[in-house]
Formats: structure tokens, C-alpha cells, sequence
């Protein structure tokens, strides 16, 4: 039983790395510098986000998700031009973060800290996924963009 | 006798002397700025600023963004007043522009400025040092923010 437990976990990790292995960033992307901008302003909002979440400004957070969609054009004019099947993952990821950044606009509501924060992480998460798919030049990841002061 | 017409047109001399000094320093003593935000980024553009001390500064800052349709201002304060100014703004609420008014520390400030626009704000160069500016939207001036160093004449 215990065997049967291990190897399963080995064929799962296996299984992820070789999807991982399948699906790799695009190498060049047409308009590289568009697309660390596209990704850099994700970022900054993201980190806009954070501050108001550090200082309490729970009102402030849907706003923030506002300029989180609307900064999410960037990317998709970045990304315009690129081959449909990149073009598409692109996108759909793309659709997970931002569900991820309206999720923290209705976590703010309830003006729980611990709630915020979660969705906060989640969205974390969707924006290393993004990242992800585009070669580590172009990177913006979260919290590397206008951190604000330490608090 | 020499002597009185020598003192003669020196003080014919004197006033004239100081009314170019004034033609000149009044020539000097205008500056026109000009700075931005780096396009949809909380940042400016550039984030260091120079005049002299004693101008008429002409600043004009325009919003770059293309996407993002948050406003933005340009706020110069005393030094070491940023955080401070940055609470005021928070406690003065939107109706007020984000901006104090009256507050003693705010040295210049334009009002607010949305995507692809563009505003003025006029003001006299202060002493000589380096003043913070920064953009008094909650949450903006944590990172931006920049310096005016206003040097000697």
C-alpha cells in the first residue's frame, strides 16, 4: 500500500515535469519589450495592492482591481501578434489572474486581513504562472515592481 | 572738482548698474519643467529634477499612461514632510484632490491629472537643497516620488 502510495507520487511528479517540459516559455517573443511592460505593470499594481492591504485601506483594494484589468491590455497587445496556440495560453492565464484580482476586490469587503491576504497570495500565484510563460528577461514578478517602503 | 564729477557719474552710473543686474537676473530667474509618469507605471519620469534657487519654475506634467486610467499629481513638499504630506493627502480625501489644502509643508502642487492629459503648476524656487515631490494618490507616493534640487544662483 505504502509502495503503491510512493510510486503513485513519482508517476504524478513525472507527470508534471513532463507537462512542464511541454508547454515552455516562448523563447522570442515578437515584442519583447512590450511584453516586460505588459508584465511590469501587472506587477506594479500587484504591489499597489499590497500597500493598501499593509495600511489597511480595504476600500481601496477594488479600485486597484479596476487599474488591474485595465493595465491587463498591455499584455494583450503584447501579445497580439503571436502565434495562436501561445497567443491562447497567454490569454488564459491571463483570465485566471485576473478572476485571481477580482477575488481580492470581493475578499476586501469583508475588511479581514487574513482573508485579503489569502486572495492577495493567490493572485501572487497567478501572476508567477504568467511570468512563467515568457523567458526570464522579461519577468516582472510579484513584488519586484514599486515594493513601497518595507513594512 | 574731478573728484565731485567722478562721484557724479558714479551715482548716475549705480542705478543703471542695478537696473541690468535685475534685467539679467529677471532673464535667469525663469524655468520651464517639464516631467511625466513612465507611461502606466507608478513612476516618474525623470525622477530628478534641477533649478535655481529664486525661479519661476513652469513645471508641466503630463500623464503617459496608455492603459491604466488612475490620475495622478505632482506634489512638492519641504524636506523630510513626504510621509506626512502622504497621510494628510489620505485624511483629505478625494473630494480635496488627494491634496491638503493649506498645508504649510506643500511647497507646489498641480491638480490631478488623468490618461493623456496634461497640467501646470507655477512656483517660485525655494532655497537651495533638495526637495522630495511625489504623487499624493493613496498609495502612490510610497513609490512615486522624486527630488527637485533647487542649487545656488
Amino acid at each position: 500500500m505504502h509502495q503503491a502510495r510512493r510510486l503513485l507520487g513519482i508517476a504524478f511528479l513525472s507527470g508534471a515535469l513532463l507537462v512542464a517540459a511541454a508547454t515552455p516559455a516562448a523563447a522570442d517573443p515578437k515584442s519583447p519589450a512590450a511584453v516586460n511592460m505588459g508584465l511590469k505593470i501587472l506587477a506594479g499594481v500587484y504591489g499597489d495592492m499590497d500597500r493598501k492591504l499593509a495600511a489597511g485601506q480595504y476600500d481601496r483594494l477594488p479600485h486597484e482591481n479596476q487599474e488591474f484589468q485595465e493595465g491587463s491590455g498591455a499584455l494583450k497587445d503584447a501579445v497580439a501578434h503571436e502565434p495562436a496556440p501561445f497567443k491562447e495560453k497567454v490569454e488564459a492565464t491571463l483570465k485566471t489572474t485576473l478572476s485571481a484580482a477580482t477575488h481580492v476586490a470581493d475578499a476586501s469587503a469583508s475588511h479581514d486581513q487574513s482573508k485579503v491576504k489569502a486572495a492577495l497570495e493567490a493572485l501572487a500565484t497567478a501572476l508567477r504562472n504568467l511570468n512563467a510563460l515568457f523567458p526570464e528577461s522579461l519577468r516582472a514578478e510579484p513584488g519586484t515592481v514599486a515594493p513601497g517602503r518595507p513594512h | 572738482m574731478q573728484t565731485r564729477r567722478r562721484l557724479l557719474s558714479l551715482a548716475l552710473m549705480a542705478p543703471l548698474a542695478a537696473s541690468a543686474r535685475r534685467a539679467r537676473s529677471a532673464e535667469r530667474k525663469v524655468v520651464n519643467l517639464t516631467i511625466s509618469t513612465d507611461g502606466d507605471l507608478l513612476a516618474y519620469k525623470p525622477d530628478q529634477l534641477t533649478c535655481p534657487t529664486g525661479a519661476t519654475v513652469h513645471l508641466t506634467f503630463r500623464h503617459g499612461g496608455k492603459y491604466i486610467s488612475q490620475e495622478h499629481n505632482w506634489v512638492l513638499v519641504v524636506p523630510g514632510a513626504a510621509e506626512a504630506v502622504e497621510k494628510a493627502a489620505l485624511a483629505a480625501g478625494e473630494d480635496a484632490g488627494w491634496v491638503p489644502r493649506g498645508d504649510r509643508r506643500i511647497l507646489a502642487a498641480t491638480p490631478q491629472c488623468g490618461k493623456s492629459h496634461e497640467v501646470s503648476v507655477t512656483f517660485t524656487a525655494p532655497a537651495p537643497g533638495k526637495y522630495p515631490f511625489l504623487c499624493t494618490n493613496p498609495g502612490h507616493g510610497e513609490v512615486m516620488h522624486g527630488i527637485l534640487q533647487v542649487t545656488p544662483n
